[in-house]
């Protein structure tokens, strides 16, 4: 299964599926209800493996994440970094981790809750982006992916979201 | 100087960014006006903003998540960037403490870079920023006094960040693990803090890891 995180207006992303909808495909959107994480270890400690923040419908990422085959995210960069919206998924999928320790290559990381890996393609968009934000943002994938134990990463900038519709097809 | 503080924890109460400042605060008290700011527990008013457009520095005091800055107070730089834009009438330096859970303080170099991206979007200055390793043992160091024990390291960054602060100049940001063994570090996490909290709620160790 691929699952999509996308910070684009519903309209916008209306049709990008195109022929990929043979496949199972579960696209996160921003619907305008989800709320921050607060930083209360709840997903590790309250209702291990899910946010105890259940009314907004971004509650299960954790385990949306080990169904996943391919992680996709499509952002807006900022800075070097995911658009608000996608940094808030992101850090609503806590649970996917334990929140045990372990060190490798001599950094410590958490441990892995699911024997489980994905493919993480990161396609940024944005009209001017800098060197310096394109290097930023390389090493934050590399990070995420690292953290996440993803099994390969692909990161791809873009002009606009138009040109990674036309890429992707 | 008026120095705008920033607790950029997204929890409401007892957060380690909390710590950080409450460290900081009387190191740079001497001659300056400290204006708090808690977006963790609502989000800045209109007036609020512009209000840091006319401060001469700002702190920005944050968790790592992600290997970022967390969505909420991204979403207040994003805004922010915006104010400056057009509000801005001085020159501002923007000092950044942040703390990761990990032990290695060195895992806080990409929400650097992405504080140093955003300072150059917005038109202001990035002065330094210090981040510290392990940063949920700091809730339980309040004891120990700065510069000592566990908190050495921190001692010595928090002393070069206020001489930063003090003179509005830049400084080589300083990421740093605790004074305390990397493997104690781990066991105690576990023990003390994760095994702890799950039998507060009801939970064993072993529920923990539970799959979905």
């Amino acid at each position: 299964m691929r699952t999509i995180i996308h910070d684009l207006q519903e309209q916008e992303f209306a049709g990008w599926l195109g022929d990929t909808a043979q496949e199972e495909v579960t696209v996160i959107s921003d619907s305008g209800a989800i709320r921050s994480c607060m930083g209360c270890f709840g997903c590790w400690t309250r209702t291990p493996g899910t946010c105890v923040i259940k009314r907004d419908g971004y509650d299960n990422l954790g385990e949306l994440f080990s169904r996943s085959d391919e992680l996709m995210i499509i952002s807006k960069c900022m800075y070097g970094s995911y658009s608000p919206f996608v940094l808030n998924v992101l850090n609503r999928s806590l649970s996917y981790m334990l929140p045990y320790f372990v060190t490798t290559h001599g950094e410590t990381h958490h441990r892995p809750r699911y024997k489980h890996q994905f493919k993480l393609s990161v396609h940024f968009y944005g009209s001017d982006l800098t060197e310096g934000e394109q290097h930023t943002a390389r090493m934050l994938v590399a990070a995420n992916g690292l953290n996440l134990y993803s099994s390969e990463n692909n990161v791809y900038f873009h002009t606009s979201p138009q040109h990674i519709k036309e890429a992707l097809q | 100087m008026n120095i705008a503080l920033i607790n950029g924890s997204p929890k409401p109460n007892g957060s380690n960014s909390g710590i950080l400042l409450s460290m900081l605060e009387p190191l740079i008290a001497d001659g300056n006006e400290l204006h708090p700011y808690t977006p963790n527990k609502r989000p800045l008013t209109p007036e609020e903003y512009s209000e840091l457009c006319r401060m001469d520095v700002l702190v920005l005091a944050f968790p790592l998540y992600y290997d970022g800055i967390p969505s909420h107070l991204f979403q207040l730089l994003v805004t922010l960037e915006g104010y400056l834009k057009t509000e801005r009438e001085r020159e501002i330096y923007v000092y950044a403490l942040i703390n990761n859970g990990f032990y290695e303080g060195q895992q806080n170099h990409i929400a650097v870079e992405i504080l140093k991206n955003w300072c150059a979007r917005a038109g202001v200055h990035f002065g330094q920023a210090i981040g510290q390793g392990a940063g949920e043992m700091l809730g339980s160091l309040d004891k120990v006094p700065l510069g000592r024990g566990p908190l050495k390291n921190l001692g010595r960054a928090m002393y070069s960040l206020a001489e930063s602060i003090q003179s509005r100049s830049a400084g080589e940001s300083l990421l740093f693990s605790p004074n305390f063994p990397r493997f104690a570090w781990k066991f105690y996490s576990t023990r003390s803090f994760w095994h702890r909290t799950a039998r507060e709620n009801g939970l064993k160790p072993k529920d923990l890891r539970r799959r979905m």
